[in-house]
């Protein structure tokens, strides 16, 4: 045999076989790895390569090694998963490096980490001010995490007090002008629905570039012909205007009208829209 | 405008509200804004029924107006 097809016949069958094992290895991120873990992957890319390029005569011993780096880190993933005594030793602990907005110095040593480099991956994190970070750590992967200190973190509806309403993500139901059935089922909503919706619109379903109807169950479109402009679905700020309007028009009846009982009607009802609105308004306006 | 056309007006608001409450709790997909939406067609209910009533006893009163 030619040596040539010999390298391309061990070529192919090594990258679908390496697709395969790097797949049963798991989808961790490479960037957020830890350094073993990383020196593993290398061992196998270079075994392969060497395999690959028959520089290693005998496949058996290429194909004993490839296996204990494949299936080791694999083991040891499943022992970690059992045992923390396990998980320590392979993936070891995190750091803390800051705590209660003091520096770690003595941790800082053990991470080999300096001043300059702790600042930058603060920064990184958007903590420009040392002053502001109350506890950081250093994950296993390298990683720093940072927790701000409470008066300096972004304020969340929680902290105002606010009630907003929940909302559930997004589902995707025209792609490419295509209409992707299985989201639009999950919806509880079917073809013909879209095909209203897009009617009342205006636009034709080949125009749509991608379709996305939110937890409220409105239709938000991006076409492909940006000059035309489509009004943004505004039927619940519509909606809440509209009971505020029947709210003044209850409060006017009742001071317009002579009839005692009808004054009273109109008032429990004016009231009664009142704190209707108050309770719709997260869910409306929101 | 009559006294009795101008709730008819508001009337009508109303009911249309009553109507996009109803497709909004139809279609959204979390339970606790659908018992919200549900509560607030609840009371736009009653009103409306009230209000009903007011046009019809309005409508007695001033029959000329009758349909206006």
């Amino acid at each position: 045999m030619q040596a040539w097809i010999q390298i391309l016949i061990s070529s192919v069958s090594l990258f679908f076989l390496l697709l395969i094992l790097i797949r049963l290895m798991g989808k961790r991120n490479i960037v957020r790895m830890t350094p073993f873990r990383f020196v593993s992957y290398i061992v196998i890319s270079i075994i392969a390569a060497l395999m690959s390029l028959n520089l290693i005569a005998n496949l058996t011993l290429g194909f004993i090694a490839l296996g204990v780096w494949v299936l080791f880190p694999i083991g040891l993933d499943y022992l970690s998963l059992k045992s923390k005594w396990i998980h320590d030793i392979v993936n070891g602990k995190e750091t803390v490096l800051i705590k209660h907005g003091k520096i770690m110095e003595e941790n800082l040593l053990q991470t080999r980490l300096t001043g300059e480099e702790l600042l930058r991956e603060l920064r990184s994190k958007n903590a420009f001010n040392l002053a502001d970070v109350e506890f950081a750590v250093m994950e296993d992967t390298g990683d720093i995490n940072v927790f701000i200190k409470s008066h300096k973190k972004p304020v969340s509806p929680y902290d105002l007090g606010m009630k907003v309403a929940p909302i559930a993500e997004p589902q995707t139901v025209i792609l490419d002008g295509n209409i992707l059935n299985e989201p639009l089922f999950s919806l509880g909503f079917n073809t013909e629905w879209l095909g209203i919706q897009l009617e009342t619109m205006g636009v034709s379903l080949d125009n749509v570039f991608i379709g996305q109807v939110d937890s409220s169950g409105d239709l938000y479109v991006d076409l492909f012909d940006d000059s035309v402009q489509l009004p943004q679905p505004k039927i619940k700020e519509m909606l809440y205007a509209n009971f505020e309007k029947s709210q003044a028009d209850l409060m006017s009846f009742a001071l317009e009208t002579q009839n005692q009982a009808a004054k009273q009607m109109y008032s429990e009802h004016a009231e009664k829209l009142e704190q209707l609105m108050e309770k719709l308004k997260p869910y409306l306006l929101r | 405008m009559t006294v009795a056309s101008q709730v008819k007006k508001t009337l009508a608001t109303l009911k249309g509200n009553q109507g996009t409450l109803r497709l909004y709790a139809a279609q959204t997909r979390n339970e606790e804004t659908k018992s919200v939406y549900n509560e607030a067609l609840e009371t736009t209910g009653t009103i409306i029924n009230d209000l009903e009533r007011r046009v019809q006893t309005l409508e007695n009163q001033e029959p000329q107006y009758k349909g206006n």
